[in-house]
C-alpha cells in the first residue's frame, strides 16, 4: 500500500520535514538546528507531534491592556479559548504546582503555554515569575506565552532569559483603519486611547515586537482571527508582511461570535465564517506561509493532547494531595518522550518513502474530494462515528493527501435518556461535515449511515485502524476507479 | 474625593498595580477603593488610572455614583441594542 503524502522528504536533518505540520525544510533552512529541535515534538505546532504529546495552559494573567471587539472580559479570551467558560485564575505559585503535577502526571506533556483571559505580558509579574521558576524547576518543560502584542517589545529581553521559545502574537490586521473596527481602545502611557489612534500604535508594537524576537532567535507565531467583512480581505496581507519579517508560522482562525458571549461582535451580529470560507482563505495565504490548520483555540487552562482536556483531573484541590517527585517524573519523561520521537521519527521515514513511491506511480486525473476522518489520534482511524466530537477533514487528489482543518460537532449520542435530542444533533453533525464525500470512521450505526447517505457522504468503515493519509488515499482510488470521479483536464488542474 | 468599585467588576486584576494611591486592594467578591487613599490620580496623572484601563462598563463610579464609563462607552455596543438583545435571549 502506498502512502501518498505532499511534500514528505526524508528526515535527513532529523527536522521535520512535512509540509503538512507547517514546516518545510526551506522554511526551516534559516533557523537553527536548536529551534529546528524544538518544533518537532511541539504538539501545537507540528501536525504529527500533536498525535503523541500533549500540551497545557495556565491562567496566571487575568489583566489585559486592549479590548478586542470579540472579547467579553467577563467571562475568557474569546480569542485563544472558548467563551463562555471562566478558567480556573491560578496565582504563579499554584501554577507551577499544577504544571509539576501535570507533567508527572501526563508525561507526554512537552509544553506549557500562558495565554488568556487577560494579556500575559500586560500582568508581567505574574508571568515572569511562573516562568523564571518553571525554567529552573523543570527545566524538561517548554514554555510558550501569546499575547497581542501591546507590551511586547519592553518584556523580549526578559522573554529571552526563560526557557521560551516560541511566542505567539495575535495579528488582526497592519492597517489601522482596519484596526479601528476590531479594537474600540488601547492603554497606552497611562491613558486610554480610542479608535484608529489606538489601534495603529497596537500595530506598530506588535510589528516591533515580531522583529525583536525574530532578532533574538526566539520563534514566532502569528494568530488571526478571521472577520469576515472587517479583515477577510486584509489577512492575506497580513500573513505575506509576518512571514517576510520571520515569523514561522501564521494561524488563521474563525471568529467566534454568539449573541450570548455579550461580545461586540457577538450582539451586533457580526457573522463568523463558514468551515469553506475559512479554508479558502487559509489556502490563499498558505502561497505565502505554511499554514497551521490543527489549532483548537483551547481554553485558557486545557491539559492534555490536542482536542481534549483532562483539567478537570488537576483541580486545585485535587493537586494540593498529590506528593510529586519531580526528579523521578523527569526522569520517566525523558525515557517516554525519546521512545515517542523515535515511534515518530520511523513513521515519518516511512511516509517519506511511501511518498517517493507514490511520486514515481503513474498519475491519476481526477478530481479532488474532501474526506472526513473520526479519529482518538495516533494518526489513526480509530474513532465510532457516534463518538467524534470533532472530524478532521483531509483532501484527497492525484497529488495525493493533505490535512485541510478540523471540524467540531456535538456528540449525538450521549445514551438512552438524551436519545430524544438524537436525531436534531445527528443532522447537526451531519451539517458539520458538508463539503465532504467520505466519512472514514471505525464503525457507523444504521441510523446514521442512511443519513450521511442521504446526504450524498459515503459512510466508510472498512479502515478501522489504518493509517489516515493511507486510508484516505485508498478510498480515492477506489472512488476513481468506480468512475465517481470525473476527470479533471491537465489544464484545470494547473490553475486549481 | 474618590472613586467607588462596585460589583460588576470581574476581578481582573488591571487597575490595582497601576494606582499611584495604592488605593485599590481585592477584597472577597471584587476589588474595592479605600476611599481614604484614593486621590483621584489629581496630582499623578490627568486621568484616574483604574476607570482608564478599566474593561468593566458601569465598574467604577464617582463621588455622585455617575459611571466614569458609561454603557456603551467601552464596547461601542449601543445600550438600546444591548437591551434588545439581552431581551431576545432570556425570551428563549
Ligand atoms: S487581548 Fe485577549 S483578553 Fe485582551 S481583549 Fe483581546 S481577546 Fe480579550
Ligand atoms: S482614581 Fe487613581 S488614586 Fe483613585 S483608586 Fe483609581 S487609580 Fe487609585
Ligand atoms: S479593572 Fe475594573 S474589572 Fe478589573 S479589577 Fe479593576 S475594577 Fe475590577
Amino acid at each position: 500500500m502506498e502512502l501518498p503524502v505532499l511534500n514528505e522528504k526524508p528526515a535527513a536533518t532529523g527536522g521535520c520535514s512535512a509540509s503538512s505540520c507547517g514546516t518545510t525544510d526551506d522554511q526551516l533552512s534559516h533557523l537553527s538546528d536548536d529551534i529546528r529541535e524544538k518544533v518537532q515534538n511541539h504538539p501545537c505546532y507540528s501536525e504529527d507531534a500533536h498525535h503523541y504529546f500533549a500540551r497545557m495552559h495556565v491562567a496566571v494573567a487575568p489583566a489585559c491592556n486592549i479590548q478586542c471587539h470579540y472579547c467579553n472580559r467577563k467571562y475568557d479570551c474569546a480569542n485563544e479559548s472558548r467563551p463562555g467558560v471562566v478558567s480556573e485564575l491560578l496565582t504563579p505559585d499554584q501554577a507551577v504546582k499544577k504544571t509539576m503535577a501535570v507533567a508527572a502526571n501526563i508525561p507526554q506533556m512537552t509544553v506549557l503555554g500562558i495565554a488568556g483571559p487577560g494579556d500575559p505580558l500586560a500582568n508581567p509579574e505574574r508571568t515572569f515569575e511562573t516562568f523564571r521558576r518553571l525554567s529552573e524547576e523543570a527545566p524538561d518543560i517548554k514554555l510558550c506565552v501569546s499575547t497581542n502584542g501591546l507590551a511586547l517589545p519592553a518584556a523580549v529581553e526578559e522573554l529571552s532569559k526563560h526557557n521560551i521559545d516560541h511566542v505567539t502574537i495575535t495579528i488582526n490586521c497592519v492597517d489601522p483603519e482596519v484596526g479601528a473596527k476590531i479594537y474600540p481602545w488601547i492603554f497606552w502611557e497611562n491613558r486610554r486611547i480610542k479608535g484608529k489612534k489606538g489601534a495603529k500604535i497596537l500595530i506598530e508594537q506588535q510589528q516591533k515586537g515580531l522583529e525583536m524576537l525574530v532578532a533574538k532567535g526566539i520563534l514566532v507565531k502569528v494568530n488571526s482571527v478571521m472577520i469576515p467583512g472587517v479583515n477577510d480581505k486584509h489577512l492575506a496581507e497580513v500573513s505575506k508582511i509576518v512571514k517576510e519579517k520571520g515569523a514561522f508560522l501564521h494561524n488563521v482562525m474563525p471568529l467566534i461570535a454568539e449573541a450570548e458571549h455579550g461580545t461586540f461582535y457577538g450582539v451586533m451580529g457580526q457573522r463568523g465564517p463558514n468551515p469553506e470560507e475559512l479554508q479558502a482563505l487559509q489556502d490563499s495565504c498558505s502561497g505565502d506561509m505554511n499554514m497551521m490548520r490543527h489549532c483548537r483555540q483551547c481554553r485558557a487552562d486545557a491539559v492534555g493532547m490536542l482536542g481534549e482536556d483532562r483539567g478537570d483531573e488537576f483541580t486545585m484541590d485535587k493537586i494540593e494531595t498529590m506528593e510529586i517527585d519531580y526528579q523521578a517524573a523527569m526522569e520517566k519523561r525523558k525515557v517516554i518522550h525519546q521512545a515517542i520521537t523515535e515511534e515518530m521519527n520511523s513513521k515519518r521515514a516511512a511516509k517519506a518513502t511511501a511518498a517517493e513511491q507514490f511520486a514515481a506511480e503513474e498519475k491519476l486525473t481526477t478530481r479532488p474530494v474532501l474526506m472526513a476522518v473520526a479519529t482518538s489520534g495516533q494518526g489513526l482511524i480509530n474513532m465510532h462515528f457516534g463518538h467524534a466530537k470533532e472530524f478532521l477533514i483531509y483532501e484527497a487528489s492525484p497529488e495525493g493527501v493533505r490535512f485541510i482543518s478540523h471540524r467540531k460537532t456535538e456528540l449525538y449520542c450521549s445514551g438512552d435518556s438524551a436519545c430524544g435530542e438524537a436525531e436534531t444533533a445527528l443532522q447537526r453533525t451531519i451539517r458539520t461535515l458538508e463539503g465532504c464525500e467520505a466519512v472514514l470512521c471505525s464503525k457507523v450505526g444504521y441510523e446514521p449511515w442512511d443519513m450521511l447517505e442521504q446526504a450524498g457522504i459515503a459512510p466508510n468503515g472498512e479502515h478501522a485502524m489504518e493509517p489516515i493519509e493511507e486510508a484516505v488515499m485508498a478510498v480515492y482510488k477506489e472512488m476513481a476507479a468506480a468512475g465517481k470521479l470525473e476527470e479533471v483536464s491537465d489544464q484545470q488542474r494547473a490553475s486549481a | 474625593m474618590s472613586l467607588k468599585i462596585i460589583e460588576s467588576c470581574v476581578n481582573c486584576y488591571a487597575c490595582e498595580p497601576l494606582c499611584p494611591s495604592k488605593a485599590i486592594y481585592m477584597s472577597k467578591t471584587h476589588f474595592k477603593i479605600n476611599a481614604k487613599k484614593c486621590t483621584e490620580c489629581e496630582d499623578d496623572f490627568a486621568e484616574p488610572q483604574c476607570a482608564s484601563i478599566c474593561p468593566i462598563e458601569g465598574a467604577i463610579l464617582d463621588a455622585l455614583n455617575v459611571p466614569l464609563n458609561p454603557p456603551g462607552s467601552l464596547t461601542g455596543i449601543p445600550p438600546e441594542r444591548m437591551a434588545e438583545v439581552m431581551a431576545e435571549l432570556q425570551a428563549h
